[in-house]
């Protein structure tokens, strides 16, 4: 069994990681908290830029697993290091060794609620992209009841010093475009707004997304923040915002407002981070050795790194980090 | 003893006397001379008004003598400053009546100028010149080793300040230390010079003496001749109006830089920033580095700590005000797009400016309460649902003044020193008020409740905090809540607790809807909670540090939930605590009975 990898985590990054691992001829085994897995992404409907259906990648993904060991409804509690690499105790009571630990870790969704001057948890209509993403895959929330007017609000909890997240959450942008699209589709009469600090189209496809968003789909890119959001006598969402390209504050009534969550550092590994030694950078990420050839290593010997845990990033990146990782693990189990 | 009324050793005191007494008449003349015209007229009434005159005997005695403030925040710290004080009043006092009450010395005969000049240094130095009744040398030995005990104290103090219950103590330059020393030296010199007559330490004491006097206006030591006059021109009820001038000055000189605001300080959570709080903000205003104050005074949160602690009352947020105000510094932000909010009443109608506000829609003979949440409050929609549903659950006849938006208080102009922008607003708000016919204004931030307690002109109209506002409609009865099992904490508000002593109205409240545990400080010593508007140079990591003090202090009896009553303070500990944090208003919303 000393050939065992933990990976802690079983999102996109530790599928794919363990994917490669055994591919390898190394033997992972995935310790995932909740009842399945696939993380966050199994959550979403399509993905952008072209609107794959999230499902296929997803189900490929679980394909690859289905032989790898896997701990689900289970925690790591505990973790030391020893002579051949670390001790793992888990939650169900059993303990496992390993060789290395990948934390593939992930991230958590801001909680809106954080942002009160948005609503949410106040105002029945405004719901979170993560709550759309589910309306997408069931076609059921009350809350969305045929809206007429519907704004979409970018960098909720992202590149904002007042809630101390001064990073960007990287994906949001194309999110919402990705979203607004959909919501047209669903509601063809409906006027899609999305308010936007700027809008960064970084990977390929993606600045075509935005240009067939306006052309194609009539979505209204409007550069500024929104600033306040508030209930007139009908219950219908009054929204204050600059219009940062024309230099006029406006206000704005709508039926539905989305809210871009970021990503935040999944806290819920703290102790067991704590416990390897593994800092955290100063957006509150975990610290890799170094963000070009070290990215997949943590400071800690045998410790890897992989998908969200160090930064926001999209499905391509996370995927490419945890192919990476699995390289880097095979390495320093080889050179050991 | 020894019949010659002189030696040359009184010479270096004679010397630093007359120094040290030109150096105060001088600046005496200059703050009074600095002071504006009307403000001086008020210092000179003050002086002859009875109520003031009361009020300045009590604290010449309380303050200066006595230290009662220093007393009451630590006993063994209040003695060391008072043993020195009182003791070296009492000596200098003794001493001047004994001249009076002994007989000429023998042989000697001095009058007129001379006999004048003798009494200048004669109590000082006596005990070489004569013998002094039993009574007297009592009195003399007594209060001379009440002061070394004293200075006993304070080198104990210098090695351990913990013992004074002070953990950080101000750091300072060379002529302090020295200054120090020689103080430290003079009443032990004294005391071996009187009881052996050898004539080096009397020329030791005279030096020291010498010393002190002469480097007295270098250093804090300043601070005892000068608290006096600050405390006349306090009771008039003067303000600063520039950092450096007139009253100002005087409390630059009045600041003993004894540190006690250097603890107080929420900015010394990080002993690197302890050299932002006010005991070196004021030395280095003093001192002229008006670069380094600028950076100072903008840094602070103004939560008004310091000056509450302060043993000397000095009101080092004016100080600081005052110097914001004095570097003059432009908006380059272009709004000429927007539409100008006219402050005459026929033009509010317009729709793209301010909204009109039409009032009265509910016809009531019921007097009427406005009830207006302000930027920050329309920022925190929980608090405004709550205080409507307050509102209404108790049946009072409300308007609400800035529902679709309003005109800032004006508070955030005055914080960044530009005092006309905010009179454009408050004249704005108060024309707004005047047109509603209430007759009691509800705010439910504390950053507005003292701009319009402090600068608002609303006569008829009384102003509450909602702390107040339903504490009032419980106590009354219109308001029936019932009693839960939460325990809350509450946190105290800069601008409502320390600015307005609102400590026990929303005490009382959560005491009618939960269990009230309490922080490990509270009231005046309640921390900031780091989001303070006051600060322009805090980064956010800083404030971030300072929020978790403030949220540890709050969580030391492990509440379920804090309670605030500052919808600035409620989004910045929202950051960082692992309770939930709530408004008064939400909690109370949370515990109404349903036959209300």
């Amino acid at each position: 069994m000393k050939e065992n990898i933990i990976i802690i985590g079983g999102g996109a990054a530790g599928m794919e990681a363990a994917t490669q691992l055994q591919k390898l001829g190394l033997t992972p085994v995935i310790i995932e908290k909740s009842n399945a897995l696939g993380g966050h992404i199994a959550q979403w409907d399509k993905l952008f830029p072209a609107f794959h259906n999230a499902k296929d990648v997803v189900s490929k993904m679980f394909d690859n697993v289905k032989d790898i060991k896997t701990y689900l409804n289970t925690e790591v509690t505990d973790i030391q290091r020893n002579a051949d690499g670390f001790h793992a105790v888990l939650s169900n009571g059993e303990a496992i060794d390993g060789k290395a630990v990948v934390l593939a870790t992930g991230f958590d969704l801001f909680k809106a609620e954080r942002k009160q001057e948005y609503g949410y948890g106040i105002y029945n209509n405004v719901i979170t992209s993560l709550e759309l993403e589910k309306f997408f895959r069931t076609r059921k929330d009350e809350r969305i009841n045929n809206p007429k007017k519907i704004g979409f609000v970018h960098c909720v909890g992202a590149r904002d010093v007042k809630v101390g997240n001064t990073y960007c959450s990287k994906v949001c942008c194309t999110t919402a475009l990705k979203q607004a699209c959909e919501m047209k589709e669903v509601f063809p009469e409906a006027e899609v707004y999305t308010f936007y600090m700027d809008l960064r189209m970084f990977g390929p496809g993606y600045e075509d997304l935005y240009l067939k968003t306006q052309k194609d789909y009539d979505v209204k890119c409007i550069r500024g923040r929104v600033c306040e959001v508030s209930e007139d006598m009908d219950g219908r969402l009054v929204i204050k915002a600059e219009d940062t390209l024309f230099g006029k504050p406006l206000r704005m009534t709508l039926d539905l407002l989305v809210l871009m969550c970021s990503m935040e550092k999944n806290k819920s590994i703290d102790k067991i981070q704590q416990q390897l030694g593994v800092e955290n950078n100063s957006d509150g990420f975990m610290q890799n050795r170094d963000m070009y050839l070290g990215m997949n290593d943590s400071k800690q010997e045998g410790v890897f790194v992989a998908g969200t845990c160090t930064a926001p990033k999209s499905l391509p990146d996370t995927i490419g980090e945890a192919r990476s990782v699995a390289v880097e693990v095979f390495n320093y189990v080889n050179n050991k | 003893m020894n019949n010659n009324i002189f030696h040359p050793f009184v010479l270096p005191f004679v010397l630093g006397m007359a120094f040290v007494l030109t150096y105060c008449v001088v600046g005496l003349i200059r703050v009074i001379w600095q002071l504006p015209k009307e403000d001086r007229k008020q210092f000179l009434i003050s002086l002859v008004t009875p109520k003031t005159i009361w009020a300045n005997i009590r604290d010449l005695f309380g303050d200066c003598l006595f230290h009662v403030k220093i007393w009451k925040r630590n006993p063994l710290l209040g003695y060391m400053h008072s043993s020195i004080a009182f003791g070296w009043f009492m000596i200098i006092v003794i001493g001047h009546v004994m001249l009076f009450t002994l007989k000429p010395l023998e042989g000697v005969e001095v009058e007129g100028f001379a006999r004048s000049f003798t009494n200048f240094y004669y109590p000082i130095f006596y005990k070489h010149f004569a013998t002094e009744t039993p009574v007297f040398a009592f009195l003399m030995d007594f209060f001379l080793l009440m002061i070394i005990s004293g200075i006993l104290i304070a080198v104990v103090k210098k090695i351990y300040s913990k013992i004074v219950g002070v953990k950080r103590v101000t750091k300072f330059g060379f002529a302090d230390n020295m200054v120090r020393f020689a103080l430290w030296t003079i009443f032990p010199f004294r005391l071996i010079a009187e009881k052996s007559n050898i004539m080096a330490f009397w020329w030791l004491y005279s030096i020291d003496l010498m010393i002190f006097m002469c480097m007295l206006p270098f250093t804090r030591y300043m601070h005892i001749p000068t608290e006096a006059l600050f405390i006349l021109l306090r009771h008039a009820g003067l303000k600063a109006r520039e950092p450096r001038k007139g009253f100002a000055l005087a409390q630059l000189y009045s600041c003993p830089s004894c540190g006690l605001c250097i603890d107080a300080c929420p900015m010394s959570v990080n002993d690197q920033k302890s050299g932002n709080t006010s005991a070196y903000f004021m030395k280095i205003l003093r001192n002229g580095d008006m670069a380094e104050a600028q950076r100072i005074a903008e840094t602070c949160l103004m939560c008004g700590k310091c000056v509450l602690v302060c043993p000397v009352s000095i009101e080092s947020c004016d100080i600081k005000f005052s110097q914001r105000a004095a570097v003059p510094y432009e908006i380059h932000s272009d709004h000429s797009y927007l539409d100008v909010i006219s402050t005459e009443a026929e033009h509010s109608g317009d729709p793209s400016g301010a909204r009109a506000f039409t009032f009265g829609e509910k016809i009531s003979t019921k007097p009427k309460t406005l009830y207006f949440a302000g930027c920050m409050t329309q920022l925190t929609p929980k608090i405004m649902r709550s205080m409507k549903q307050i509102m209404e659950t108790a049946g009072e006849n409300y308007d609400f003044l800035d529902k679709d938006g309003g005109v800032c208080c004006g508070r955030p102009m005055i914080l960044s020193g530009k005092p006309a922008e905010a009179q454009a607003m408050i004249a704005k708000n108060t024309e707004l008020i005047k047109q509603s016919g209430a007759t009691k204004l509800v705010l439910s931030c504390p950053i507005c409740y003292k701009v319009f307690k402090e600068e608002y002109h609303l006569e008829g109209i009384e102003i509450l905090h909602h702390t107040q506002y339903i504490d009032e409609l419980v106590k009354t009865g219109k308001l029936k809540v019932g009693k839960g099992e939460v325990n809350y904490v509450y946190h105290d508000p800069c601008e409502l607790g320390r600015a307005f002593g609102v400590y026990d109205e929303p005490r009382e409240v959560i005491e009618n809807v939960g269990n009230l545990v309490k922080a490990k400080s509270e009231k005046v010593e309640s921390i900031c909670c780091g989001g303070s508007l006051g600060s322009f140079r805090l980064t956010q990591q800083e404030r971030d540090e300072i929020t978790q003090n403030s949220v540890d202090d709050l969580m030391f009896n492990k509440p379920d939930e804090i309670v605030t009553a500052c919808p600035l303070c409620l989004k910045t500990f929202s950051k960082k605590s692992p309770v939930a944090v709530k408004d008064i208003a939400e909690v109370v919303v949370e515990n109404l009975q349903a036959n209300n």
